[in-house]
């Protein structure tokens, strides 16, 4: 079932107007704060009434502004995993997690409670009250909740913004589980690329009001004209597969039939995985270099120079393992004479690229993106 | 009991009773006059607040003497009631109403206080899990407003105790209908020798408010342990 | 009984310096003498200039604040009972106590048209409240109640009405339940009846039936104002009659 919205709401500074689609999987609402992400995940969900359009999941309307429909947040059957949680202090745990269900329709689809408890590992907590527990643990429970409504549709407002990089890391492996084993579209609004590189199955960024890009994770993260999040948060992301454990605390991987390494990661050989690699950990160099303590150097052809307004510039490299991108300086650029089909070589550093970069575990092959090359 | 002569013990019961049922009849319409100011916006809601108000603002003889107008068996609700079965003059029914008005504005500010304190997101949360807003109040708003309520509900008892003047201007002093302890006090100390009787009233108000206000502390401070997620 | 010495020496200490610089004069009245009280208030403040200052409420109820220390000048009693208490004691200036107005209780009825009944023994009073109530002032303490209830107990009445009894806080309040037709009959002071012409009398009990009806006046003796022989003096003059008798009172010849 896929999620249609088509939006326009006028607002003092700007204006929101975004047309898109969610298939079924993850779909990251992309940019900055104030670009209209919460705006539009609040329209679907009811709380906000924009001046114009038009939302369904499949064929249900939940807001028509022609025909004057508009469904109260409490019919449309949607799960909402908000920023800060909202668990209710007055119910246990257990309480919490039910509440939805009470509400849903007789005959709608559940999810077990046991299976999503394992999921979310909240089993011992079940009969607390929220008052006393870590913010991990209050958002797992915030999940738990939504899932069990019985939900058509889940949203989250970006539900990791307020836990510190520990927590994130512990949590990410849940979303990731919940794209990969629920059937149900999740509309997921973040600034951050980590998040958008391991989680999203396709990505709508936004910049003010407008959508800039949609695609894939890889395509939108891939295009160097696509910064909704600015300068500092591009990093393409590559598709690799496990190779092989090295007793040194390695990994090696195949991407794209070149090797990469990073460092050790706790999956099977044979398993499928996203990583990002972050512009800013990228070196270039026209020629292959020798003597140096990086293991990874992949050779490609420079897609695309996109200066910025300061003194940097993002390079767009074609490589056998895919899109990846570089930031490196204007003067750089020019010294190196970079320009669309110039064969370059990028250098990437096996300790920079973080554990939160790489998403474990795809169960379903990811979307093959028509632009990679090689493959 | 010895200690209390019959008069007395008249006026105790009575006064316990009138009290419990002003209180009770109230509340209900206390938590949504409350919940109407805390949550909408409305033409005349500020009119609404004022006439909610007006009580603790004007002279007790004046709000019975309104009471009597409106009320009595010739005013324009009253006589209305009165088709029913329904009277307040002279019955401690009446005396109940005198209490129940007096009481009034402290439960409505008590109780609107607490449910401006429940954060409103908790109460969308609750709507996007499929709550209707009636359903989102009963289940959210209300269980966290409770200590509001109880608080409410029990200055508004205490109050309802030590009313006097707009029940002796409304419904006089009828012993076994009307004289309550208030009133009782008042009349004994009129009495030349009266003033023992009166002093034992007078230590029962005290226990009794001292008792109620002990009570909304503990039952008060439990409940919101409880809301609030301990 | 109670030693107001102290607590009236403060209130006095805190007015003393008001009452100093004023030319006035506070008189504690019952409140049956509510619309004499005024004409009087007038005349006074007309006649001498100087200011006058008038509390009026139950009879009982100025007694205990005049026992409390209230800073009252004169007193005027609506029966010699609380005169009679604070004279016991030693509240009332000795030499100026005099019995100043005398009055009658009636029995009335709501409407300006009621029937006219006679005030007899073997009278039906019950019959005629039927289900309503009999306004009177608190029998027990306030003078028109006392007279009212002696004057029912005398007639035999007392027994069958008892229960139907609504004690208001003063015999003003009790006509005004008369007057608004919440209680169909009341007794009050026939001078209570003068202004009021939503109610009619519907006939006077006869002063055989209860204790003289007589209404006291002294100074006090806490008070030291000089100008309590002038006011007193005022009471008895001819203006001061003029307005008590037009409010249907009786001046008792001094």
């Amino acid at each position: 079932m896929r999620l249609k919205v088509a939006l326009r709401h006028a607002f003092a500074d700007f204006t929101l107007d975004a047309t898109f689609e969610a298939p079924p999987g993850i779909t990251v609402l992309f940019g900055r704060s104030g670009s209209g992400k919460t705006t539009i995940v609040n329209a679907v969900a009811g709380l906000l009434t924009p001046d114009a359009g038009r939302i369904a999941a499949g064929d249900w309307v939940l807001l028509d502004t022609e025909r004057g429909t508009r469904l109260p947040p409490h019919r449309r059957r949607l799960g909402y995993i908000f920023q800060e949680g909202r668990l209710f202090p007055h119910l246990t745990v257990r309480q919490n997690l039910t509440y939805g269900a009470w509400f849903a329709p007789k005959d709608a689809p559940r999810e077990d409670m046991g299976k999503v408890v394992d999921l979310l590992g909240i089993g011992h907590l079940l009969e607390r009250r929220p008052g006393a527990l870590s913010g991990g643990e209050k958002q797992r429970i915030a999940i738990g909740r939504a899932l069990l409504s019985a939900p058509r549709l889940i949203l989250a407002d970006e539900p990791l913004a307020a836990l510190d990089e520990a927590r994130k890391s512990e949590i990410l492996p849940y979303f990731e589980r919940l794209r990969d084993e629920v059937s149900v579209p999740i509309l997921y609004v973040s600034h951050s690329a980590s998040e958008v590189a391991r989680l999203a199955t396709s990505v709508v960024a936004l910049e003010g009001g407008r959508i800039v890009a949609q695609g894939t994770a890889a395509e939108v993260l891939g295009d160097p004209a696509v910064l909704p999040a600015g300068a500092r948060e591009a990093g393409a992301l590559l598709i690799a597969t496990v190779v092989s454990h090295h007793h040194d605390g390695l990994t090696e991987l195949d991407a794209g039939g070149a090797p990469l390494f990073l460092p050790r990661i706790a999956l099977a050989p044979g398993t499928v995985v996203r990583v990002r690699i972050a512009a800013h950990d990228v070196i270039l160099s026209r020629t292959r270099p020798e003597g140096l303590s990086a293991l990874n150097i992949l050779s490609g052809t420079v897609k695309e120079v996109r200066p910025g307004e300061g003194p940097g510039a993002i390079v767009a490299l074609d490589t056998y393992a895919g899109r990846l991108l570089a930031r490196i300086t204007r003067r750089s650029a020019d010294a190196l004479g970079l320009g669309p089909g110039v064969a370059a070589h990028a250098i990437v550093k096996t300790v920079s690229v973080a554990p939160t970069d790489i998403g474990g575990g795809i169960r379903r092959a990811a979307p093959v993106s028509p632009n990679e090359p090689g493959r | 009991m010895d200690w209390l002569g019959p008069e007395e013990w008249r006026a105790v019961t009575l006064s316990l009773q009138v009290s419990f049922w002003a209180t009770l009849v109230s509340l209900p319409i206390g938590v949504f006059v409350a919940y109407a100011l805390a949550r909408w916006s409305f033409p005349g809601k500020q009119l609404l607040n004022g006439l909610v108000h007006l009580p603790l603002i004007l002279p007790p003889v004046v709000t019975g003497y309104l009471l009597l107008l409106t009320f009595g068996t010739r005013g324009p609700v009253g006589s209305v009631l009165a088709e029913f079965g329904i009277v307040f003059a002279f019955r401690w029914t009446g005396a109940a109403l005198a209490a129940g008005v007096m009481a009034f504005p402290l439960m409505v500010r008590a109780i609107r206080l607490s449910i401006e304190a429940v954060d409103p997101k908790l109460e969308q949360a609750s709507s996007t899990l499929g709550a209707s807003p009636l359903w989102v109040f009963l289940t959210v708003t209300l269980p966290m407003t409770l200590p509001g309520i109880v608080a409410g509900a029990i200055l508004a008892f205490a109050k309802a105790m030590g009313e006097f003047g707009a029940t002796i201007t409304f419904v006089s002093n009828i012993p076994g209908q009307t004289r309550t302890i208030p009133s009782a006090i008042y009349a004994f100390l009129q009495v030349p020798g009266g003033e023992s009787s009166a002093m034992k009233l007078v230590i029962v108000s005290v226990v009794v408010a001292m008792g109620a206000l002990l009570l909304s502390e503990i039952v008060g401070r439990r409940v919101a342990a409880r809301v609030g997620g301990q | 009984m109670f030693k107001p010495a102290l607590s009236r020496a403060t209130v006095l200490a805190v007015a003393a310096p008001a009452m100093a610089l004023a030319d006035d004069i506070t008189v504690f009245a019952a409140a049956s003498m509510t619309n004499a009280m005024a004409e009087i208030e007038e005349r006074f403040e007309a006649a001498t200039g100087h200011d006058l200052v008038v509390s009026l409420a139950g009879s009982s109820a100025l007694a205990r604040q005049i026992q409390q220390g209230a800073p009252a000048d004169v007193y005027i009693s609506a029966n010699p009972g609380w005169m009679d208490t604070l004279e016991a004691d030693g509240l009332v200036d000795e030499g100026t106590r005099f019995d100043l107005l005398s009055n009658s209780v009636v029995l009335i009825a709501a409407g300006a048209n009621a029937a006219p009944v006679e005030i007899r023994p073997d009278m039906d009073l019950a019959g005629l409240l039927g289900d309503g109530r009999l306004a009177m002032a608190l029998v027990d303490s306030v003078p028109a109640g006392i007279y009212g209830k002696a004057a029912l107990e005398s007639l035999g009445l007392w027994g069958d009405v008892a229960a139907q009894v609504a004690q208001a806080d003063n015999v003003r309040a009790a006509l005004a339940f008369v007057a608004i037709g919440e209680a169909p009959y009341g007794i009050v002071y026939a001078t209570d009846v003068v202004a009021e012409d939503k109610v009619s009398v519907v006939d006077t009990f006869p002063a055989d039936t209860h204790p003289p009806i007589v209404y006291p006046a002294a100074a006090l003796a806490e008070s030291d104002n000089p100008l309590n022989h002038t006011f007193l003096e005022f009471l008895s003059s001819l203006e001061a009659r003029e307005a008590f008798e037009r409010q249907g009172f009786v001046v008792v010849p001094r």
